[in-house]
């Protein structure tokens, strides 16, 4: 709980880290209709695909220096010197990281989807999968950014691109069902499957990361 | 092992097939894509391995 | 005694001695295997009904394709291997494979390419498996940069081990992706557990050329970790006397 409160509060003073990214995202979804003919009534065809992209984006850009500045200012030192386990108060960083900027940027990206397909059932629809994708997408970009910790975010995106690649196939299996009317439900629990595989892999992995990159 | 596919060697090269269509220039471009890129990868650690072979003596 | 023969080989030394022994033999009888079902795949067996001679690009593409899944899954294994026991032979070995596998990858995605031109009418779709192998490829490019990144050895050994193992879940995605999605992409012709749907009179010369492709990428292999042992040794005393 005392490390839960203390990296929200971290976070939360530090605004251009959660802010910005949820900023960065709105601007590309609202300039995504600006690029194409402004009356194009198949906006929605590409809407989604627009929508995960951005998301993957946003996400990179969130965990940019996750990991950074505590190693650092040495307090990721201190951390893995307390008796409390390393993995779970990394996983309670990046479930923080997931509330203030994953969460928000779900909420505006379902408005976004409600506004331009017109249609509530749809917006309120993509939210519980815009949810999961978020916290998978921060988990991986944060493997990512944990190998390259001292080596600059370039080469973190470059190895972590192709983990995501897949899921954004997945994604782009959504789309094709929502723009078909089908039921798209079975890959929101497929999603849920590998989050729940993530949630618990990737902060031992990226423990035993960052031990390595203290030694 | 039957007998040869083709009658003559312009044939081989060319590997017209029964729709009409010349598929000798897909084959034989990748046979030499193929065969450039193994040779180029065997010389390419050869040298490397000469050049560091000198430094360690 | 075979435990003695297979715990011999984590000495860098040991396994330098063997390959060297062994590279010779393994180069002539990979090249002479390859280049004769090269020959017969290309001349010998009869054209294809529905693709006509284009098909011939089987004998050069699939081994690339098969190789490339491979060597990343042996990657894995050595990768699990350095982790838990700690053999510093495994991190030299996955090391060394990694650039051997990116070629093949490459090889695998421009004879693709080439085929679909004949083919389907395109040279790339979008379709699972050629994505997925992309994907591969990009996995092998990152890894390379990923250890070059780092001039502390160890630490870039582990982490590359890491990455590796992470990375190996698109294997499977890869191989089961022809099965999971519409494709356009050909279902697997050889299978385990069925008969072979692709004529036998076609089908040697491709077992032949895979044998023969994978002893020439054994042999670069050998080159790769001969070059990579010679780097991380340099300073031993025995290096300077094996060179």
């Amino acid at each position: 709980m005392k490390i839960f409160y203390f990296e929200f509060l971290k976070l939360r003073k530090k605004s251009r880290g959660w802010i910005g990214p949820i900023l960065v995202f709105v601007l590309i979804m609202t300039a995504f209709p600006l690029t194409v003919e402004f009356l194009n009534e198949d906006l929605d065809q590409a809407f989604f695909s627009v929508l995960w992209i951005a998301l993957m984006l946003v996400m990179m850009l969130a965990t940019e220096d996750i990991f950074l500045e505590d190693y650092n200012d040495g307090s990721l030192e201190q951390l893995a010197l307390k008796n409390q386990s390393l993995a779970l108060i990394l996983g309670t960083k990046i479930f923080i990281y997931w509330m203030l900027i994953g969460v928000p940027i779900s909420i505006i990206g379902s408005f976004y989807g409600f506004g331009i397909t017109r249609s509530f059932d749809l917006g309120l629809n993509i939210l519980p999968i815009l949810l999961v994708t978020s916290y998978i997408f921060l988990n991986v970009f944060s493997f990512g950014n944990a190998l390259s910790l001292t080596k600059g975010s370039v080469l973190g995106t470059l190895i972590t691109m192709p983990l995501v690649l897949p899921l954004l196939v997945v994604l782009g299996k959504v789309v094709i069902s929502i723009n078909i009317g089908l039921n798209y439900f079975g890959f929101l629990v497929l999603l849920l499957g590998i989050l729940s595989i993530i949630i618990v892999v990737i902060p031992l992995i990226i423990s035993f990361i960052i031990r390595a990159h203290l030694e | 092992m039957s007998k040869f596919a083709f009658n003559s060697i312009s044939e081989a090269f060319t590997m017209q097939s029964l729709n009409g269509q010349n598929h000798g220039f897909y084959v034989w471009s990748v046979l030499a894509i193929v065969f450039f890129t193994l040779l180029i990868t065997f010389l390419v650690y050869k040298y490397k391995l000469k050049k560091i072979s000198k430094k360690i003596k | 005694m075979i435990k003695k023969f297979i715990h011999q080989f984590a000495s860098p030394k040991t396994y330098l001695f063997q390959v060297t022994r062994a590279y010779p033999y393994i180069f002539v009888t990979s090249i002479l295997i390859y280049i004769i079902s090269i020959f017969w795949g290309l001349f010998l067996t009869p054209e294809d009904f529905v693709q006509g001679n284009s098909y011939r690009i089987i004998y050069l593409h699939v081994p690339a394709s098969f190789i490339s899944q491979a060597l990343y899954g042996g990657m894995a294994i050595a990768s699990a291997i350095f982790l838990i026991w700690k053999v510093k032979l495994s991190a030299y070995l996955v090391k060394s494979i990694a650039p051997i596998g990116a070629m093949t990858t490459f090889i695998a995605l421009i004879s693709g390419s080439i085929w679909g031109i004949p083919t389907w009418g395109t040279w790339w779709a979008w379709d699972a498996r050629i994505v997925s192998t992309l994907i591969l490829f990009i996995m092998y490019l990152g890894l390379i940069s990923l250890h070059d990144s780092f001039a502390n050895y160890e630490k870039a050994d582990k982490f590359l081990a890491v990455l590796v193992l992470v990375g190996s879940v698109n294997i499977p995605i890869i191989k089961m992706s022809v099965e999971w999605w519409s494709t356009l992409h050909q279902s697997a012709s050889i299978t385990i557990s069925d008969k072979p749907t692709i004529d036998p009179s076609m089908l040697y010369p491709l077992f032949g050329s895979m044998i023969g492709f994978t002893g020439i990428v054994v042999c670069l292999v050998i080159l790769s970790s001969k070059l990579h042992i010679f780097v991380r040794e340099k300073n031993k005393s025995w290096i300077k006397d094996y060179v």
